[in-house]
């Protein structure tokens, strides 16, 4: 059985026989159990994947309707709801919470006969971006395990990777879909906000966070959006696609296109490989016939500070409902007062979520407001700017996902500011909205490096479009695990 | 500059112990002095756009009733109430 296929060969491979989703899931589930100890890609693996997909099978010989995805198994971040099971969002607070209702994408993917092969692993609450942050230990990257595989959806990233599951869902707040994508060599998307209903994920920053698919191939993350996309009536900031076929002229190429390369993307700080990889990409593009140029987007010097601004403050209060007595876990209240109770019972959160509450109830106090949060918004809406009138010249931008190569595990996680920096290439698509993609371009000395493309908002079929075209100049190794 | 002081402050009325200096009011000192850098944007004078949404694509403010009983789930649930910490005096 070749685990390595895509999405879209599997649909048709079961379609036409040639394999059936029973056996299929069992030896992902076989897989997972071989190889999971070593990359820690998933929290917990649905033990009923295996009858599900028998039951698909069984729909399929009886000539029952049967949905797209014909019992393909996926993983998804622990920080989406599947009704009656854990949803721990990687964190001790949530060890226990067994969520009561699917999130959106969920009831649309079942609705489709996918199966949820288990839960994977995150930075909790999903503020990170190397998965080390997870209260359950970090997920490797299975290109060389002394190394972090990204974050915050790391698990995601890795079992896509390492053909644990065929595709998964993430969640990217700052990049934390496109970082790990780009770190563990797979395509990872982030919509335009409100293309995807985000009913069912667990809160960190509402106004900027959106629900999106890593996969193996382009072509898998337009089929996956053609089901997970649309208005949902549970969230109010969903967007209406008119039920946009991604996957229709996906090839068409991007002659005649129009690229701006963000100069502030590919300045200080980037590393020479990734920068040698980024002139190679848009050389591959302009063979495409696209024609390219730096533009300049002078607020991206400042995104990371105002990124973290303000996720920070709306973490803050939608962290405030974890008082141990909506959500939380067995701890008895007797013998304590309100506060100091809920004080105690905050001692699970981990590090870094604990740092993030703190400054999100700083930085938009009294007396701080106007130098720290008002002026990340206004940040925020000169980006907006910037980017618009950047939109009205090109059709796309393009630089590399992240600017530096994957970096061994503890490297980094003491010095936060150098973490901060790594999102750079990532917050600008979510602080403005628009839709980006991570897609494989290269492997140096044996690390993935992530090319990434934006386009305008509600663009996102012009994006897979082109964000096709560069995965059809790049073969790359497979992964060595 | 952002003093321990005022970090200290602060976790308290966020409910928070900081029972490790180092791991919380260094760190978090580090970060709020890295925003700084927002002093040199030169946005002042910037408006603050917010996305705008129409009333009616908002849904009914009705109840909407759930299939389960949620407050079952709670951990302190006593049968007819939910036990909570004693308020102080």
């Amino acid at each position: 059985m070749n685990l390595k296929i895509s999405a879209l060969d599997f649909v048709q491979q079961v379609q036409n026989g040639d394999i059936s989703a029973e056996d299929f899931v069992a030896e992902t589930i076989q897989r997972i159990q071989k190889i999971d100890y070593n990359l820690h890609a998933f929290l917990s693996v649905n033990n009923d994947a295996i009858n599900q997909a028998k039951s698909i099978d069984k729909k399929i010989k009886s000539g029952e309707k049967v949905g797209a995805c014909f019992g393909m198994p996926i993983s998804i971040k622990d920080n989406m709801c599947i009704k009656n099971s854990k949803t721990t969002c990687a964190s001790k607070i949530l060890e226990n919470f067994v969520a009561p209702y699917d999130a959106t994408v969920i009831s649309k993917l079942k609705q489709q006969d996918a199966i949820f092969v288990g839960k994977v692993n995150m930075d909790e609450f999903a503020m990170g971006l190397t998965t080390e942050f997870s209260a359950y230990g970090p997920s490797k990257n299975p290109w060389n395990t002394e190394y972090v595989p990204g974050g915050s959806s790391g698990g995601s990233a890795v079992s896509v990777s390492a053909f644990e599951c065929v595709t998964s869902l993430g969640s990217d707040t700052g990049g934390s879909v496109r970082n790990p994508a780009s770190f563990c060599s797979v395509v990872g998307y982030k919509p335009t906000y409100g293309l995807i209903s985000r009913y069912g994920l667990i809160s960190y920053a509402n106004s900027i966070e959106q629900i999106g698919p890593l996969t193996r191939t382009v072509k898998d993350t337009a089929f996956m959006l053609n089901m997970i996309a649309g208005l949902d009536s549970n969230d109010n900031t969903t967007i209406d696609n008119k039920n946009e076929d991604y996957l229709s002229g996906i090839d068409s190429g991007i002659e005649g296109k129009k690229i701006g390369i963000i100069t502030e993307m590919i300045g200080d700080g980037i590393d020479s490989t990734v920068l040698s990889a980024t002139k190679d990409a848009i050389s591959k593009l302009e063979g495409l016939g696209a024609t390219c140029e730096e533009v300049s987007l002078d607020m991206v010097k400042y995104s990371v500070a105002a990124y973290y601004t303000i996720t920070a403050t709306e973490a803050g209060s939608n962290l405030a409902r974890y008082d141990n007595l909506r959500y939380g876990y067995e701890f008895p209240v007797e013998g304590y007062e309100f506060n100091s109770y809920i004080s105690k019972a905050r001692q699970k959160f981990g590090p870094e979520v604990t740092r993030r509450m703190i400054i999100g109830g700083f930085v938009p106090s009294a007396g701080y407001a106007g130098k720290y949060f008002l002026k990340a918004m206004k940040v925020k809406s000169k980006l907006i700017k910037e980017i618009n009138e950047a939109f009205k010249k090109f059709d796309l931008l393009i630089a590399p996902t992240v600017p530096v190569l994957p970096f061994k595990l503890g490297e980094k996680i003491d010095d936060p500011v150098s973490l901060f920096l790594i999102d750079i290439n990532t917050v600008t698509a979510n602080l403005t909205g628009k839709p980006a993609i991570s897609v494989p371009f290269t492997i140096s000395n044996g690390l993935p490096i992530g090319m990434q493309l934006f386009a305008n908002s509600n663009e996102d079929k012009l994006l897979l479009q082109a964000a096709c075209a560069l995965e059809s100049t790049v073969k790359l190794p497979e992964v060595p695990i | 500059m952002v003093t321990e002081k005022e970090i200290e402050h602060v976790s308290k009325l966020m409910k928070i112990d900081v029972d490790d200096h180092t791991e919380y009011v260094d760190k978090v000192q580090k970060m709020i002095n890295y925003f700084d850098i927002l002093d040199s944007a030169g946005v002042e004078s910037e408006e603050i756009s917010m996305p705008e949404i129409s009333l009616e694509s908002l849904r009914k403010d009705e109840h909407v009733a759930f299939d389960d009983k949620l407050i079952e789930k709670l951990n302190h649930y006593k049968g007819t109430y939910v036990r909570a910490p004693k308020m102080s005096s």
